[in-house]
């Protein structure tokens, strides 16, 4: 294992928000993979989705061969914001970009995944990021956690528009190479997915580690640090109880006073959010075009 | 600066928010005058008066133009735009651009972007407040009503009309739910209460939050604000040269605030006007200042530029009442006994016992009378001597710095009471307004006219007018403090 030092967080939400902007086109040819009517905008844009992200990689961590992936290869240890951005900027450019624009990050990322194989050294297993089993596990995790986080922290989607959100989805798993017929298509098939992959899931050390940094990112300045102990509690608390279990965690106890607060947390850091450069433009423009969309 | 803050008691809430919200310029901001600024300036009674109707120009002072292509169309447009802590986080915003002239250029920006996020209501939306507010939907409650919003309001949004009898008004309309959503959100303070104890840990975290609670849903009811106005307006009716819109209040309830229109030319086109109108015009605004705090005993805490509105021959219309201060007898002779013994009777020793009085100066300092008069005379030195004198921007800002003078060697045995801390925007902000003008005129023959315990004859043709305005007004009015 390639233990390194772990670089600091600062700028996290400066490098999410540029991520965010650059993956907001200003005169877009088209819709996109979604759309402004899609259920994927509104869960992309819900107040929830920084625990939705949180819980993601929680969950996503949970792969030995998906983890150990990411520790051997993405400098992930050295530049762990820097990474994130780069997820972040990914998913905002395919969720709202041009069909043409998601389509080059996704074959950027297929180009990157090929040369990412090795052998997890906690269980032994060779490994390949190009392999769609563990694909498939990244996007379900992703995917169940917008429909998770949403329910609890946001705007919860009722069980067609989950299923809907599942379906539209299917596109994004597709583009990084995994075979059509595999993908999850309703929360149904999701939820029996995630099951099936429970008895390969376990917290390595990588996952350990890489989760402990990211749930306490070291170097926040300490008034978002402050907001960050919500943000996290809110992902601890979106996880599954077998989830929580294999890292360790208690679970939080979630009073109608404490989810308040949860929210107004995300609130807040929404807030600081805006304030960065570009991001109400970006907002904006996605906001007119779901207008346009609307039934007048 | 640590008395200064130790001191600043209240709004202590609303800057560690602001701070939270703004971490990456706060790093200056701690460290710098800005935050004592704001404490001050945020402390005791003090309430951003950016609702209230700034006609005309007022939207483009934070706003570039209206967005009326995101305008909110729903209840739960604005909910989702100003809920879970952004109507708070916003209103807290603008307590902090309260203090403009202290806050670094980065935390303005900051500040303002927040307000940009807020689109205004849709027409229907707007309608449909005042339909609640006033049993009427707007075009059957005006003879006319313009449904485009000429403003925006920080929690609404001003729209001109004419009532039935005629008369041009201005409407300031508030969003809907958004009292309710601010309301909730300052009643589960535990967040709040964390984020306070990172940033202003010295404070009394749980008295900042009640008395921020206490200032922002006082600010969400409109009928405190037109009180306000209308008893300024009783009191300055027929004023030769001051002019307060009146209030209608048939046509104004909690979330809606209707008053008479005012026109007028705004305060950046005063640059281009000749130097004896700009100085008319600061004439009225300083008699208009200290009429107010020594006859009414209230002290309208916002002479921001965008509240002025100027009609020449020093005729001016003052707009916002959002943001008053009334004090009570005992409150106010401390003040007068201060500028009495420092200016009138040059007595030192006196000034310096009132000021220990007031609460101003921590009684037995080691300090020199000397000294504290060195200090903090300047802030008398439009006063001190008769004679015609120049408020430059150097003056204006001269007193800032030494406002926020840390260095100074009385700064650790002053302190501002809080219920004096409002006034504190006659030298932060009047005095801005007034160098701004490049404003001359003998200031001292001026406050003689006004101080109670002088009541100089008139020195200027104004104050012949004004004479002849409180001859006439005498027998009817019957001032009321609170």
């Amino acid at each position: 294992m390639t233990a390194g030092p772990y670089a600091a967080a600062a700028d996290l939400v400066a490098r999410s928000a540029a991520a965010f902007v650059s993956g907001v086109p200003e005169n877009p040819a088209d819709d996109g993979l979604f759309g402004p009517g899609s259920v994927a905008w509104r869960v992309s844009t819900d107040l929830a989705s920084p625990i939705a992200a949180l819980r993601s990689l929680l969950m996503q961590a949970l792969h030995p061969l998906a983890m150990a992936g990411v520790d051997q290869h993405s400098g992930w240890r050295r530049d762990p914001v820097g990474r994130l951005a780069a997820t972040s900027a990914y998913l905002s450019t395919i969720s709202f970009g041009e069909r043409a624009a998601a389509e080059r990050a996704a074959a950027e990322v297929r180009r990157i995944h090929e040369h990412v194989h090795g052998v997890d050294p906690v269980t032994g297993r060779p490994y390949a990021a190009t392999d769609p089993a563990l694909l498939l596990w990244v996007h379900a995790a992703l995917v169940e956690s917008g429909v998770a986080a949403g329910r609890l922290f946001g705007t919860p989607l009722s069980p067609q528009d989950g299923d809907r959100y599942v379906a539209e989805m299917v596109v994004a798993a597709e583009l990084v190479g995994v075979p059509r017929h595999l993908v999850p298509a309703n929360l149904a098939e999701l939820g029996r997915y995630i099951a099936s992959v429970r008895p390969e899931l376990r917290c390595t050390p990588a996952a350990r580690e890489s989760m402990a940094y990211v749930l306490d990112p070291p170097g926040l300045d300490e008034d978002v640090a402050a907001i960050w102990q919500d943000i996290r509690d809110g992902a601890i608390a979106a996880v599954p109880g077998w989830a929580r279990e294999m890292y360790g965690y208690g679970a939080p106890s979630l009073t109608e006073d404490r989810r308040t607060e949860i929210r107004q947390a995300l609130g807040v850091l929404d807030a600081v959010f805006v304030g960065e450069p570009g991001v109400l433009e970006a907002r904006q423009r996605l906001t007119l075009r779901v207008r346009a969309e609307r039934p007048a | 600066m640590k008395k200064l803050a130790a001191a600043a008691a209240i709004g202590g809430a609303a800057v560690a928010l602001a701070l939270a919200l703004l971490r990456r310029r706060l790093g200056r901001l701690r460290s710098d005058r800005g935050l004592a600024a704001l404490l001050l300036a945020l402390r005791g009674g003090v309430r951003y008066a950016g609702n209230a109707p700034r006609l005309f120009a007022a939207a483009g002072e934070h706003r570039e133009r209206l967005r009326h292509d995101l305008a909110l169309q729903t209840a739960e447009d604005v909910a989702a735009t100003l809920g879970t802590m952004k109507g708070v986080l916003m209103k807290i915003g603008q307590m902090a651009s309260y203090v403009d002239d202290g806050l670094p250029p980065g935390v303005r920006r900051t500040l303002s972007r927040l307000q940009d996020s807020v689109p205004p209501m849709s027409a229907e939306l707007a309608s449909g407040v005042v339909e609640d507010e006033l049993g009427l939907p707007p075009d059957l409650a005006f003879a006319r009503w313009d449904p485009q919003p000429i403003a925006a309001a920080s929690i609404g949004q001003v729209h001109r009309a004419i009532t039935l009898d005629g008369r041009a008004a201005a409407v300031k309309v508030q969003y809907p739910g958004i009292a309710e959503t601010v309301a909730a959100d300052l009643g589960n303070v535990s967040l709040l209460r964390r984020m306070l104890r990172v940033t202003a840990p010295s404070q009394d975290v749980d008295a900042l939050i009640a008395e921020l609670r206490d200032r922002v849903l006082e600010e969400l009811d409109y009928r405190r604000e037109a009180d306000n106005q209308q008893l300024l307006a009783a009191y300055f009716d027929g004023h030769p040269t001051v002019h307060i819109p009146k209030i209608i209040s048939e046509l104004s309830a909690r979330r809606v605030v209707t008053s008479e229109l005012a026109d007028g030319a705004r305060f950046a086109e005063l640059a281009s006007w000749p130097q004896e109108e700009r100085d008319l015009a600061a004439e009225t605004i300083y008699r208009f200042v200290f009429r107010s705090l020594y006859e009414v005993h209230a002290f309208n805490g916002d002479p921001h530029p965008g509240n002025y509105l100027f009609h020449g021959g020093g005729r001016v219309t003052f707009l916002d009442f959002g943001l008053v201060k009334h004090f009570t007898t005992d409150e106010l002779r401390p003040l007068m006994q201060m500028a009495r013994h420092l200016c009138v009777n040059r007595d030192p020793e006196a000034f310096r016992r009132s000021m220990e009085d007031a609460g101003f100066l921590r009684p037995h300092a080691p300090l020199s009378t000397e000294t504290i008069v060195d200090h903090l005379a300047v802030f008398y030195d439009t006063i001190r001597e008769p004679g015609a004198l120049t408020i430059t921007e150097q003056y204006a800002s001269a007193v800032v710095r030494r406002f926020f003078d840390v260095r100074s060697p009385v700064a650790a045995y002053v302190s501002i009471p809080r219920s004096y801390v409002i006034l504190q925007r006659i030298n932060l902000g009047l005095f801005a307004v007034l160098g701004k003008l490049s404003a001359t005129a003998d200031w001292r023959a001026i406050a003689e006219e006004i101080w109670p315990f002088v009541q100089g004859p008139a020195s200027t043709p104004m104050g012949e007018a004004e004479l002849a305005w409180r001859a006439r007004n005498r027998a009817q009015v019957t001032m009321c403090g609170p």
